[in-house]
């Protein structure tokens, strides 16, 4: 059998080779990165790898994905198109030259995708330039090309046997590959032909987005597996029509079992998905941050030793929490008299004995915790399924002894937040970067004060030897050992119950900027782009211009702030000492492209802001509905820095009129003018709508008010003096925020001056 | 002739290839209504005529799939055998072709009244919302001129090689990937979502701006249907002239 089967196989594989529609779908697959690179950005990020290398291998997956596809449907159709179905069918049995037939196509297909391989290789390497890098190469085309043409395949041959007829196997193919393309393009998991992939990095590695579209590409395998299984038991036979064709062939019960196995196989694989979390969609809710702090209980200090897994990507770590009662809640000594007796009571009658309590934390929803003790013993704990900005939440329960040590032993594979399952990337754990934040770092502690210390954290990291470790703030790490299998372990200490750490092959550069010291960390490969594009000047100038217009920053002394280059990430942040660089603010494509509608570095001018406008100016926590936020003065004074270094007229075509569009698109949006109507929606499409806006009135409607306000003041210079005098205002210690209020009053003006249905005329 | 009308729409369309397809357009358009409409486009209502013209673009590669797949059971290689038996009927080939061209029509009438009707549905369910009279322009406006175009010059494609008609199929994919012109912008629904902003601004107290096209996209609608209907009529006049 298995030799006839070779012998067959053999024979139909030369036949497709001479087929002309093979010969065909060969030709549109290895042309088709031209539509990548001409006619269909499916990336939107400007990196040289998101053009030259995403663009041009998703375009080929899909591409020869239908190409195959339709191919498959012509090769099944050949028999009875040429009317020697029966014929055949007498001398092979159908099922068998299905087993033929598929693995024929399946070879073909693992052929173009190495010979476009091939062909691709030289031109796309000089396209790309210096920062070509062959692994990337071979998994791109492998994952985004090489694997969507048996999906193609298998749909459109599960298609073609179920239905037995060319035009609706044609149609429920097309309609398939449709839907990957429009409706579903958005949601990670479906677009099984032009996976969500917005970017490649550069100048570090992209493991992370690679795993994610292999993993959405091996589900639906199964699925379609299972597909063209099943649809293996409606193969015609004797004629018959679909259903007693399948009553025939479900006789011999291995077929549809394994096809039940594969489907339900790949519908675990869909819903228990490793890539990104399941956290609450609605970014308005922080209920992890209401938690009531424990009474009579405080934590001194933390400590964690982390040990990233950078070839497979996954974390294992070790966090212990000092805990101590305070006095107050401590069991009393001295026992005192019974009221009615006077007799001396034991302390447990007389005093309040301190029950156990139940610490909370936040922590990745992809780690599993695998003990929590408590001075030594284990303790009871659990971990919620209901999760939040990227967290689920860990109870353990605290015995009642005065002093505690809490001991937790996590790790796994760590998950990203599902409002951002399009843009994945950002738990990026290889040998060349890592980034770990908060909960994926180590458990965070949410409802337990600190004594004075404020939560002293000594934090230990093993990593490989080649990587620099830089924490998110102020702290300086130390390489306190070098182990003998090429790692190191690093040490610094932190207050705080979180904390972000990045590592990676990073090249540091010095500057001196507005009476600061600023510790510039950017990726080795991306040197030459950065010298190019004059990143230190611009790093200076934004510094310079803020200090000269708001004042100097204060940092404690032989302290510097860090400006730290990530993988591409379409954003960033700042946290007090540190601000995020995006690596898509310098590119090579961005400095040949001068008619770029947004600034090389706007990313790094924005979060060097913060600096100012969020961390020295602590703005309220803002749950996204409230428009006053860090953000609006943010983008305010990247607009005026811009405004100084391009030109009035540049600042005002890419951000005020910017604002004002999306402003007037998000006032004059339906559901914002009807807003009974969005509550007929059902929540997660309210949620949907709602997330959308809060983005426009923090980052485009107050920007849009504080430029109304600015003219209203009495111009630029005016509006800088009363911004100095709010950065430099004194501080209430009781609440150190500024306010909506505090800035309306500063002005001298009321709220309804700033309404923007009176905008002024740009 | 409405016994063979008859005859034929039985035959086309009460079958489970009809019924996959008519399941399949439910399907694509359910996703659609729930992924994309549900937001309106353009600022305004999901139940305007902006966003239902948008809903039935999206729709109507699906629809021109679906349409010359019924044609294409005509131009089958089995289909063309029988041709010989049915030229030789007591009854002129062109009023043949007319009552076949009228089934694949009854056909496609029968995909726009699931899309048009799940849309209803739709809008009830979601919005509670009815006034289906308001959609009825742009449904006549975007979906029959182009249906008509593909029926008239896939009839015509079919009679040159059957194959052309499924080259045919692939035409949607080609205003999905290359930007059209303004006149062409029912096609892939770019006149549904710049057309509103491009009207004067929105009072608040008005649901959505009432329903306006250009005149280049009436005409070009109106060339689609004078073309389709052409080629139509060409093929049947070239019958009349055979028989």
């Amino acid at each position: 059998m298995n030799s006839n089967w070779l012998r067959l196989f053999l024979l139909e594989w030369k036949r497709l080779l001479h087929s002309r529609p093979a010969q065909l779908a060969i030709l549109v697959s290895a042309a088709s990165p031209l539509a990548g690179l001409f006619l269909w950005r499916s990336t939107s990020a400007d990196t040289m790898l998101s053009r030259y290398l995403a663009d041009p291998a998703i375009a080929a997956g899909t591409a020869g994905g239908i190409a195959f596809g339709l191919l498959t449907i012509l090769e099944l159709d050949r028999p009875s198109s040429s009317r020697a179905g029966l014929l055949t069918d007498s001398v092979v049995p159908p099922h068998t030259m299905a087993l033929v037939r598929l693995p024929a196509l399946l070879l073909a297909a693992a052929l173009i995708t190495g010979l476009t391989m091939l062909l691709w290789f030289p031109i796309l390497r000089s396209l790309i330039g210096p920062v070509f890098p062959c692994t990337d190469y071979i998994l791109a085309f492998l994952i985004f090309m090489g694997l969507a043409l048996p999906l193609g395949i298998l749909a459109a041959a599960s298609a073609y046997q179920a239905a037995a007829r060319t035009d609706l196997a044609l149609a429920a193919f097309l309609a398939f590959a449709f839907l990957s393309l429009t409706v579903w393009a958005d949601s990670w998991q479906l677009c099984w032909l032009n996976p969500c992939v917005w970017a490649l990095s550069d100048d570090f590695t992209n493991f992370r987005i690679f795993r994610s579209v292999a993993y959405m590409r091996l589900t639906w395998l199964g699925a379609l597996a299972g597909a063209w299984t099943l649809s293996c038991c409606c193969i015609r036979r004797y004629q018959k029509g679909c259903f007693a064709s399948f009553a025939l062939n479900v006789r011999r019960i291995r077929r549809p079992a394994l096809a039940l196995l594969l489907l339900l196989g790949a519908g675990a694989a869909y819903r228990l998905q490793p890539m990104v979390d399941h956290g609450n969609p609605d970014q308005t809710v922080m209920s992890f941050f209401e938690l009531p702090f424990l009474d009579g209980i405080v934590c001194t200090g933390r400590t964690a030793k982390v040990v990233p897994d950078t070839s497979a990507g996954t974390v294992t770590g070790t966090a212990a929490y000092q805990f101590r009662r305070s006095a107050a809640a401590e069991p009393q000594e001295l026992a005192g008299p019974d009221p009615q007796t006077g007799q001396q009571l034991p302390a447990a009658q007389h005093t309040q004995t301190p029950q156990p309590q139940t610490a909370a934390f936040g922590i990745n929803p992809g780690y599993t915790v695998f003990s929590v003790q408590a001075n030594g013993k284990d303790v009871p704990f659990s971990v919620s399924s209901y999760q939040e900005f990227n967290e689920a939440m860990l109870t353990a329960e605290l015995p009642a002894d005065p002093e505690i040590e809490l001991t937790i032993e996590y790790g796994g594979f760590p998950q990203e937040n599902r409002n951002l399952s399009t843009m994945q990337g950002n738990m990026e754990i290889s040998a060349e970067y890592l980034c770990l934040e908060h909960g994926a770092m180590a458990p965070r502690l949410m409802n337990v004060l600190p004594d004075e210390g404020n939560y002293p954290a000594d934090i230990q990291i093993t990593l490989p030897s080649s990587m620099t470790l830089i924490p998110f703030g102020p702290e300086t790490p130390e390489r306190i050992a070098r182990h003998d299998d090429g790692t190191s372990t690093w040490e610094y200490q932190y207050h705080g119950t979180g904390g972000i750490c990045y590592a990676g092959d990073y090249i540091r550069q010095d500057i001196q900027a507005g009476g600061i010291s600023i510790e510039f960390y950017y990726g080795r490969r991306h040197q030459a782009v950065m010298e190019a594009a004059g990143a230190p000047q611009a790093v200076k100038a934004a510094v310079d211009y803020c200090t000269s217009h708001y004042g100097s920053l204060s940092f404690g002394s032989g302290k510097a702030l860090k400006l730290i280059q990530s993988r591409v990430l379409g954003g960033g942040y700042a946290a007090d000492g540190a601000s995020l660089l995006d690596e898509a603010d310098f590119t090579a494509a961005n400095l040949s492209d001068a008619g770029k509608g947004t600034v090389p570095g706007e990313v790094m001018i924005h979060e060097l802001v913060h600096q100012w406008w969020g961390l020295a100016n602590m703005f309220a926590p803002s749950d996204g509905t409230d428009p006053w936020s860090a953000e609006g003065l943010t983008v305010y004074t990247t607009y005026r820095i811009v405004q100084e270094q391009y030109g009035s007229a540049y600042a005002q075509e890419h951000y005020v009129r910017r604002w004002q569009q999306a402003v007037d698109d998000y006032y004059q949006d339906f559901y914002v003018r009807f807003p009974e109507y969005l509550e007929m929606l059902p929540p997660e499409k309210q949620t949907e709508i709602t997330n959308r806006s809060s983005y426009v009135r923090q980052y485009c409607e107050m920007p849009l008010k504080i430029w109304k306000a600015e003219k209203l003041v009495g111009g630029e210079a005016a509006m800088d003096q009363i911004l100095k005098q709010l950065f430099q205002r004194e501080l209430d210690p009781a609440y150190p925020y500024l306010t909506y209020e505090d800035f309306l009053d500063a002005c001298g003006l009321r709220e309804e001056d700033l309404d923007l249905d009176s905008i002024i005329s740009l | 002739m409405i016994r063979l009308f008859l005859y034929e729409c039985r035959r086309l369309l009460w079958n489970r290839f009809f019924l996959g397809l008519g399941l399949l357009l439910l399907f694509c358009g359910w996703q659609v209504l729930n992924r994309a409409t549900i937001f309106g486009v353009a600022r305004t209502a999901p139940f305007s005529p902006w966003s239902f013209g948008d809903y039935l673009s999206r729709m109507l590669p699906f629809l021109w799939i679906g349409v010359l797949l019924l044609l294409s059971a005509y131009v089958t290689p089995q289909a063309r055998r029988t041709a010989v038996l049915t030229d030789a009927a007591p009854m002129p080939p062109w009023q043949y072709a007319a009552v076949r061209c009228a089934a694949v029509s009854a056909g496609a009438g029968l995909f726009l009244s699931c899309c048009l009707g799940e849309a209803a549905l739709f809008y009830q369910l979601c919005f509670g919302w009815h006034d289906w009279e308001t959609l009825l322009a742009p449904a006549l406006i975007t979906l029959p001129p182009p249906l008509i175009f593909a029926l008239g010059a896939g009839w015509r494609l079919s009679r040159i090689h059957p194959w052309l008609t499924y080259v045919w199929m692939a035409a949607p994919a080609v205003w999905t990937i290359v930007p059209l012109p303004e006149p062409l912008g029912l096609l892939d629904g770019s006149l549904f979502t710049s057309l509103p902003l491009a009207l004067a601004a929105l009072d608040p107290a008005v649901l959505d701006p009432a329903f306006s096209l250009p005149g280049s996209a009436w005409l070009s609608q109106g060339l689609m249907v004078i073309a389709g209907a052409g080629f139509l009529l060409a093929g049947s006049i070239r019958s009349l002239f055979s028989a």
